[in-house]
């Protein structure tokens, strides 16, 4: 049967999970999942610990059905409706490297847009933790074709791409309700390490913050985000004009640091 | 379709990848046969119509036009469809259509798989395009038939990519005693080849023109593709064969494409200045005037992943980084 190996290297990986959230913490059985996962239940003792996990419709994941592109698989994460968010963190259940990111909005609507490499058809899991430690759950499920997250980065196929290491765009814009929206767009080949002879080397790190030097949000990012990182955040800013500062890490400790604008609500 | 059946389809695709499971084993059951049939479209030159589709598993990546001409010497084909199996059920309908006459000449419009992945069955030495279409055949061409397999499965038994054995770069060629004019164009690809039939006036367009289904954008380049339009709308001919919909008496795939792809820049460029998500564009409503063009939906949410980078980099502004 050609299954069983399939299934017998997923239930050596999820022994291998179920061992290691033993040996922690004992964790309750997690609820049904309607993605249907093989790997939902070490998803849950590895990424959402801490609370009670359940499925909430106000997690809203927005993803294609089919990878288009599975280097750059678009996800948008609405969970506005949600009160008092502590955290959301995205996984790909499938993934050789699960964890795809994290964000903390302090100052910011519940809301991201990113890309993330896929390396087959799979899950994902978006978690949203508030202040109680209740995980509410969403996700979707996507078809892709093989080869995302082990093939290198576009970037290495230029000779210049440490000159343009770190080179930023960005817009921010106010959207119909007046709520203020960036977009940060920043070369870097987010290399995972997993491509033959080329050294993992990503970038880890973003805050934004506001002009008295608050959080707005912060992000820790993965070896799964997509080359050319590009992410869309809602600060919660007021209404009137304003000046955001980002900051950005990587793994080999370059800092990127920049100003952002945001302009005033229009009234009519 | 409920979300719940999209679940269960994609899962079993996930749990089933290249297995010997009961799906397989059924589709492995059918005889696959493709239903080819030659519509007379001018004065003995016949097209092949393919689904106004996507590439699955009932139709085996036929969603194609394919076409052949008889000169006094023999036959002329453009294209050659997304298979090995393909190729032949095509050779079978040539000799059944024109008995007896040797194929003499092959054009590839552009590299795209269900163009030329019939090319295996005809000799190479035959088999013609411009330089750029041969290179892309050359660099692309075995991750299409990687993805080909998976979309579309057995019918791609035995498939390989193979390139033209002819580089063109006359603007004119005599095959079998027919005159052919040849553009070299691009924009749908970075290498388009359009053919005209000298005596005929028929123009195969490939895919710089589409009829009644939405463009594709995969390789795409608008600004250029539009160039490339207005050139073949100035063009003496008497037909279009676009490379995706029906035959073409008065350049209405000239004008559909060409709208088409003007909005969808436009609503891209729109989209990406307002600060949305890739996933958000993918929601934009699409307007009256294109709806009922096939697949429209499903290919502008692809159009949104092939074109927003460029966009991006184009529209967004620069930053001044301190590192
Ligand atoms: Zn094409």
């Amino acid at each position: 049967m050609v299954h069983s190996k399939k299934f017998l290297s997923i239930s050596k990986l999820m022994l291998s999970a179920v061992l290691l959230a033993c040996s922690a913490l004992a964790q309750a059985a997690a609820p049904a999942d309607p993605f249907g996962s093989v790997m939902w239940q070490a998803m849950v003792d590895r990424y959402f610990t801490g609370g009670d996990v359940v499925f909430d419709q106000r997690v809203k994941v927005i993803a294609p059905y089919s990878a288009e592109n599975q280097m750059h698989v678009p996800i948008t994460v609405d969970a506005t409706g949600l009160e008092n968010v502590k955290q959301i963190v995205a996984v790909a259940d499938l993934n050789p490297i699960q964890h795809v990111l994290t964000v903390r909005p302090k100052q910011a609507l519940s809301f991201i847009g990113f890309r993330l490499k896929l390396q087959q058809s799979s899950p994902i899991h978006v978690g949203v933790q508030t202040e109680d430690g209740t995980w509410h759950m969403g996700g979707a499920l996507i078809d892709a074709a093989g080869g995302g997250c082990t093939a290198p980065a576009a970037a290495h196929g230029t000779s210049n791409w440490m000159q343009t290491l770190g080179e930023t765009r960005a817009l921010v814009r106010r959207d119909s309700k007046g709520d203020a929206r960036m977009t940060v767009r920043m070369r870097h080949p987010m290399d995972t390490g997993l491509a033959a002879g080329i050294p993992v080397f990503y970038m880890n790190k973003m805050v934004v913050k506001d002009e008295a030097g608050g959080v707005i949000a912060e992000l820790d990012l993965f070896e799964p985000v997509s080359e050319n990182p590009t992410i869309t955040l809602k600060p919660a800013v007021g209404s009137s004009a304003s000046q955001l500062a980002v900051s950005t890490r990587d793994t080999e400790g370059n800092e990127f640091s920049f100003p952002l604008s945001v302009p005033a609500v229009t009234t009519q | 379709m409920t979300i719940d059946s999209q679940q269960r389809r994609a899962l079993l695709k996930v749990l089933g990848a290249g297995c010997g499971c009961c799906i397989c084993g059924a589709a492995g059951a059918r005889l696959l046969e493709y239903p080819l049939h030659a519509t007379e479209i001018a004065s003995k030159t016949w097209a092949v119509h393919g689904e106004l589709s996507h590439f699955n598993l009932e139709n085996g990546g036929n969603i194609v036009n394919v076409a052949f001409i008889e000169v006094p010497d023999g036959v002329v084909v453009i294209d050659t469809g997304p298979s090995k199996r393909y190729g032949q059920a095509l050779l079978t309908l040539i000799e059944k259509t024109v008995p007896g006459r040797p194929v003499l000449r092959v054009y590839n419009t552009h590299h795209h798989p269900d163009h030329c992945f019939g090319n295996q069955v005809f000799d190479q030495s035959l088999i013609a395009a411009p330089q750029g279409v041969i290179d892309n055949i050359n660099l692309d061409g075995n991750g299409f038939a990687d993805n080909m397999y998976r979309l579309v499965g057995d019918w791609m038994r035995g498939t390989a990519p193979v390139a033209p054995g002819v580089a063109l770069e006359a603007g004119k060629e005599e095959i079998g005693g027919r005159q052919f004019s040849l553009f070299y164009l691009s924009g749908h690809t970075s290498a388009d080849f359009v053919v005209r039939d000298d005596t005929t006036g028929v123009v195969f367009s490939g895919d710089l023109a589409f009829l009644f289904r939405a463009p594709t954008t995969p390789h795409a380049d608008i600004a250029t593709w539009q160039g490339a339009i207005n050139e073949l709308s100035g063009l003496d001919k008497d037909l279009i064969l676009p490379g995706h919909g029906p035959a073409d008496k008065r350049g209405e795939s000239l004008v559909q494409t060409s709208d088409y792809l003007a909005w969808l820049e436009d609503t891209l460029t729109g989209a990406v200045d307002s600060g949305l998500t890739m996933n958000e564009a993918m929601q934009l409503p699409i307007p009256d005037g294109f709806s009922s063009l096939s697949v429209v939906r499903e290919e502008f949410e692809r159009s949104v992943v092939h074109l927003y980078p460029a966009l991006e980099d184009q529209l967004m502004p620069l930053i001044d980084v301190t590192r």
